[in-house]
């Protein structure tokens, strides 16, 4: 029990940190479906700044700078040039995917996976047995997550700022009537959910793990974006949606050992998925309640002439 | 009381545009506007639907860069399209659509809007709620500060928006067509609360668009027509009804013939559309229909009033079959139509204009001749072959198109790139072929201008002495009194009142509002 | 027509965008750019076989391209196809598997038919959750794609697991010779034959029918459709059908022509290219068909011959990546200039 609950925070923390980031795009009106890609940037980025420096420190920096500018050539893409959103975002995945891969080899000349000796600290190690089991092994990136999660609460809901942001995604005339320009919210939008998926990448490859594998991230990034519509993209509810699938896959982490003989592996590995789908679902019925009663506000989105 | 904007000079105008020019694409909005508004006066801007009196508002407030001249308030240049430029300068807007998010609460709506200084970028709820308490004290108090800003009544958003824009202590306040959501009762209310203001010294521009309403608050008077500035401020002692009038609608236009319809039926009086007790259940914005009895014979045009949101689009969606009738029945042509789809129903000759004609009527992106043919795929014809032409259909299209004067290059075009006007040719160029036995027009002439009005209230009743049957939904009074042969009022769902012409203004204008039962 | 022309051009720069970019990073990571460029051109055209190979990896390129083609008009982003590829594929493998004593016409006919089927309901699940309760389809057909990878994975690795296999990644058993109606290069007559039948047949179908012109109606705007008539939800239904049918179709030309059996992941990236082919080919089915052949050849260049071209797969990925990015921008900033105009569709 304690090790699944070790592993729950373990597999948890990435999926938060990326969920919020989501719960920033999201709030803003972007429906970000590059946070998979921008992830596993920030996980190769973590692991070659920090073998080329030798510091870990410096690695994350590097990564939170570049996925932030990646960030930004998306919103150039998909503000001031009007790509389609949902196209644009599959392809900044791909672009992070394919990129990671490709300078895997062209940088280490490796393929598949590479070992690093470049580690995030962590503060409680050691124990093997008892309740200390549960918070022993995590990296500092796990310890601070919580904090991240409450910054992000305070940010979108107790400050001008997330009033800015979320009045620009859900009624930009509301936000230009207020003398903000909706498009440079999402820009900023954009850009802290870049260096968030930084953390969460950086945590996948030096935080739990020692390495960076080719498409390490293995749809994670969606299932974040998905717990934050499992969460009513609210930054608490999608921390929790986060921590629920880092449960999913505790169990079936734990599963592949206890109960391999009686239940495929694979099926135990589809349940996050359906949950998924079944989220989406329930998340769609609610939240088409809501917009019914803002049915008189579909009219108001600014005719575009 | 400080005045952010800096001392105004004496006896300079408050507001003071010059040349402004705006223009969408092909459309020009504003062209050469130049307006001087005095202090502390009521001032009102008047014009048809489309003469450009919200983008000049848009333009005062900010929100609408022009491309060509200048805003100054008090003497000071305003920088172009900056919304937060117009505020510091003392000038507050309050818009035709609520300018709130509508899954804020009040107080963070107000915090959003509201440039009000103090405040801190980080806060707590309590703290939030108690900076607002006494803004809101007419509209609920402080209980109403957590309320969601799309669970409250129209009228009291309409005040939080007011509210909202005095809360910055705007010396020149603009409000556009504030009165088109509020029932009388409140009219009289804004009105009063306007005086008030004015005698405090501050500048009032407001849009309207009744001349009774221009009446009975405005000091001074300016017409809009076509973009352009057709009568200026002028004194209202000084200027008559007719005259406004006249600038408003401009000279009689070459009046457009209107297309004959071939008549579908004989003349006799058959019941083409008959509602039979009808109720649907409500939507989030409108009543749905209660106990609804209204029959369209042959050759006749019914009208329906009522202030917009008393359920005109539950019946006219009943109709259509887009929502379902709960109780009740729907007959088309005679025969049953109670749970016929919409298909079913267009096969047996309902022809619709919906409200919204850009939305509703025509697919913006699609090009002209497959908004033109889409009456033509739903309909059953039994063929050998499922294979179509794409030649023939351009050129049904291009034919009917040409038979009701649509202005087009290539029917290839994207319907977008048509003005008000021929969009709506278009939509009756499909809507009016033959095969139509009773059509139900809803807004048919909103925001057209006067030519392609008249154009389309013609063909109407030329469709009428055809023989076809016609239920005409309108908000515009005059409108309804020159063309329908009845009259029914929707007031809260239901049918109040029916009249016959000659219509009394008074009698039909009450039951509209509920003062009549 | 102009305006056909224009977007024509305006693709074909942003595609030409896309590459350069992508060659700037293969130049900037040590490529020789024109030993690059000569050796895509081997192995997509010149080198013995490749031609072939080009055309045998457009083939699934373009069937599920044209299911993306039809959802996408219909304006339903249904971006399943790997999962409806998969479970097809899995569905005939069972067949085939199944029944391996059977004629070989009648095995084929209903493995294909089965195929068919299982693509199309893996489509319908996420199709009928959107008509019926908005359910957004972008999220649920990603989620069936992993899904359909794990269906896939578990058959391999399971129930149809070739026990003497010894490769890394599980595989299953063979089909049996007679059901094949390709050899291992993937291109007969045969499968010529089928794949450019259907290719005319949902042209006829778009472009020649009324269902055709009403699917583009409800794509452009379902309100005005439903105000004239049309059964919005039927057309939703109908189009995700036809699109999985496309997918799993596809996924029965794999295993019947060069597969012959299924491998756990095979062609990983295959659903999320047929959108970018789909798009560069302007939601048309002849553009589709050569933008098919186009990165068909690139495929083929990079997994075919990986000696003549020296680029890692991944390079591919990129490559679609930035064509994906960059495909769908449309030059209207120079029309539209307002302040702070952002674009309006940025939720789904």
């Amino acid at each position: 029990m304690e090790q699944i609950l070790a592993t729950t925070l373990r597999s948890a923390a990435p999926l938060v940190l990326v969920a919020t980031a989501g719960v920033f795009a999201f709030r803003a009106g972007i429906f970000h479906l590059g946070l998979e890609g921008l992830m596993i940037t920030g996980a190769f980025t973590t692991v070659a700044v920090g073998e080329a420096t030798g510091s870990v420190e410096l690695g994350i920096l590097a990564a939170i700078g570049v996925c932030m500018a990646l960030s930004a050539v998306y919103w150039w893409v998909i503000g001031p040039l009007g790509a389609n959103v949902i196209i644009a975002g599959l392809g900044l995945t791909s672009v992070g995917l394919g990129g990671t891969a490709f300078a895997l080899g062209a940088i280490f000349d490796r393929r598949g996976s590479m070992f690093t000796d470049v580690v995030l600290p962590r503060p409680v190690s050691g124990t093997t047995s008892g309740p200390g089991v549960i918070v022993s092994e995590h990296s500092i990136l796990v310890w601070i997550t919580p904090l991240i999660v409450l910054a992000a609460w305070i940010v979108l809901r107790r400050s001008r700022f997330g009033l800015r942001m979320t009045a620009a995604g859900e009624y930009p005339f509301a936000a230009r009537t207020a003398g903000v320009n909706p498009s440079i919210v999402r820009l900023q939008a954009l850009l802290i959910a870049g260096g968030l998926c930084a953390l969460g990448g950086a945590e996948l490859s030096v935080g739990a793990l020692h390495n960076f594998t080719e498409n390490m991230t293995n749809g994670r990034g969606f299932i974040a974006f998905v717990a934050v519509i499992f969460g009513a993209w609210h930054p608490i509810g999608a921390a929790f949606a986060g921590l629920f699938f880092g449960f999913a896959d505790a169990i079936g982490i734990q599963s592949q050992i206890n109960i391999t003989e009686r239940v495929p592996r694979e099926f135990v590995l589809m349940i996050p998925f359906v949950l998924t789908i079944f989220a989406v679902w329930l998340g769609g019925l609610w939240r088409r309640r809501s917009l019914e009663a803002e049915a008189g506000y579909a009219e108001l989105r600014e005719p575009d002439y | 009381m400080t005045v952010p904007g800096g001392p105004a000079s004496a006896g300079g105008p408050a507001v003071r545009c010059r040349s402004l020019g705006v223009s969408f694409g092909a459309v020009r909005a504003l062209h050469g506007v130049s307006l001087d508004l005095a202090p502390g006066r009521i001032h009102a801007l008047v014009g048809q639907n489309g003469a450009g009196k919200t983008t000049l508002a848009k333009v005062l407030g900010g929100l609408q860069a022009p491309d060509a001249g200048d805003v100054h308030i008090a003497g000071r240049k305003l920088p172009s399209g900056d919304v937060r430029a117009a505020r510091a300068a003392g000038l507050a807007m309050v818009h035709q659509h609520f300018s709130l998010p509508p899954s804020f609460t009040v107080a963070e709506a107000l915090e959003l809007t509201a440039a009000r200084p103090g405040g801190r970028s980080v806060y707590r709820r309590a703290e939030l709620h108690q900076r607002w308490q006494d803004d809101v004290a007419e509209i609920g108090g402080e209980a109403v500060l957590s309320t969601r800003i799309r669970d409250l009544p129209v009228e009291t958003r309409q005040s939080l928006e007011i509210m909202r824009a005095l809360a910055t202590e705007a010396r020149v306040l603009v409000l556009d067509e504030p009165t088109a959501l509020l029932a009388p009762a409140a009219i009289d209310a804004l009105f009063e609360r306007l005086r008030r203001l004015r005698d405090g010294g501050v500048t009032v521009l407001v849009v309207l668009h009744k001349l009774r309403e221009v009446a009975a608050v405005a000091d001074t008077v300016s017409v809009l027509r076509d973009g352009e500035l057709a009568l200026g401020p002028i004194e209202m002692s000084e200027v008559s009804q007719g005259r406004l009038s006249d600038a408003i609608v401009g000279p009689a236009s070459q009046a457009d013939r209107a297309v004959g319809v071939e008549a579908a039926t004989g003349t006799e009086r058959r019941t083409l559309l008959e509602l039979v007790r009808v109720s649907s259940r409500e939507s989030a914005f409108e009543p749905g229909l209660r106990d609804v009895d209204l029959r369209v014979e042959a050759g006749e045009i019914v009208g329906i009033a009522g202030v917009e949101g008393n359920g005109q689009r539950s019946l006219v969606s009943v109709i259509a079959g887009l929502d379902v009738a709960a109780e009740g029945t729907v007959l088309i042509g005679g025969a049953d139509a109670t749970r016929a789809p919409p298909a079913g129903r267009r096969l047996r000759g309902l022809r619709l204009v919906p409200f919204d004609r850009n939305s509703e009527g025509i697919s913006r992106r699609a090009p002209l001749w497959l908004n033109q043919s889409a009456l033509r795929l739903v309909e059953r014809r039994r063929r050998r072959l499922p294979l179509i032409s794409l030649r023939q259909y351009k050129q049904q299209a291009a034919m009917e198109m040409d038979q009701w004067r649509v202005r087009y290059d290539a029917v290839t075009q994207p319907a977008e790139s048509l003005s008000g006007g021929n969009v709506q040719r278009l939509i009756l160029s499909r809507e009016l072929a033959p095969g139509l036995e009773v059509l139900v027009a809803a807004q048919p002439t909103r925001g057209l201008d006067f030519a392609a009005t008249d154009f389309v209230r013609r063909s109407l009743r030329g469709l009428r002495d055809a023989g076809a049957g016609v239920l005409l939904v309108s908000s515009d009074l005059d409108e309804l009194f020159e063309n329908s042969d009845r009259l029914h009022v929707m007031y809260g769902g239901r049918i109040v009142a029916r009249f016959e012409a000659p219509y009394d203004r008074r009698a039909v204008g009450d039951a509209m509002t509920g003062a009549r039962r | 027509m102009t305006g056909s022309l224009q977007r024509v051009a305006s693709t074909l720069l942003l595609v030409g965008v896309s590459f350069l970019l992508t060659t700037l990073i293969l130049w900037a990571s040590g490529y020789r750019v024109s030993e690059v460029f000569s050796g895509v051109i081997e192995g997509s055209l010149t080198a013995t076989g490749a031609a072939t190979s080009s055309i045998r990896w457009a083939i699934p390129l373009l069937l599920i391209g044209l299911g993306v083609v039809i959802g996408f008009r219909a304006g339903f982003f249904n971006i399943g196809g790997q999962g409806q590829f998969y479970v097809g594929a899995c569905c005939a493998l069972v067949v085939s598997l199944g029944w391996r004593d059977g004629p070989a016409p009648l095995v084929v006919l209903c493995g294909t038919a089965a195929a068919i089927m299982a693509g199309s309901a893996w489509s319908l699940l996420p199709g009928y959750l959107r008509v019926r309760f908005g359910t957004d389809e972008v999220l649920t057909t990603l989620m069936m794609n992993f899904i359909g990878a794990l269906v896939l994975q578990y058959l391999t690795a399971g129930p149809m697991r070739n026990p003497s296999g010894t490769g890394q990644t599980a595989a299953s058993e063979r089909i049996p010779e007679a059901f094949r109606i390709t050899d291992g290069s993937g291109v007969s007559a045969t499968a010529l034959l089928l794949v450019g039948g259907v290719a005319v047949l949902v042209w006829l179908l778009l472009e020649r029918t009324r269902f055709g012109l009403t699917i583009v109606l409800v794509g452009r705007n379902p309100t005005m459709a439903r105000w004239q008539g049309i059964d919005v939800r039927r057309v939703g239904l109908v189009t995700f059908a036809l699109s999985g049918a496309l997918a799993g179709l596809a996924g029965a030309v794999e295993l019947y022509g060069p597969g012959a059996r299924l491998v756990t992941g095979f062609s990983p990236e295959v659903g999320f290219t047929a959108v970018v082919v789909a798009l560069v080919g302007l939601l048309s089915v002849w553009g589709t068909a050569a933008a098919a052949i186009f990165f068909g050849g690139l495929q083929s260049a990079i997994l075919f011959l990986p000696i003549v071209t020296d680029l890692p797969p991944p390079a591919l990925v990129l490559l679609h990546g930035m064509v994906a990015l960059l495909v769908t921008v449309k030059f209207r900033s120079v029309r539209w200039r307002r302040p702070g105009s952002p674009a309006e569709a940025l939720t789904a």
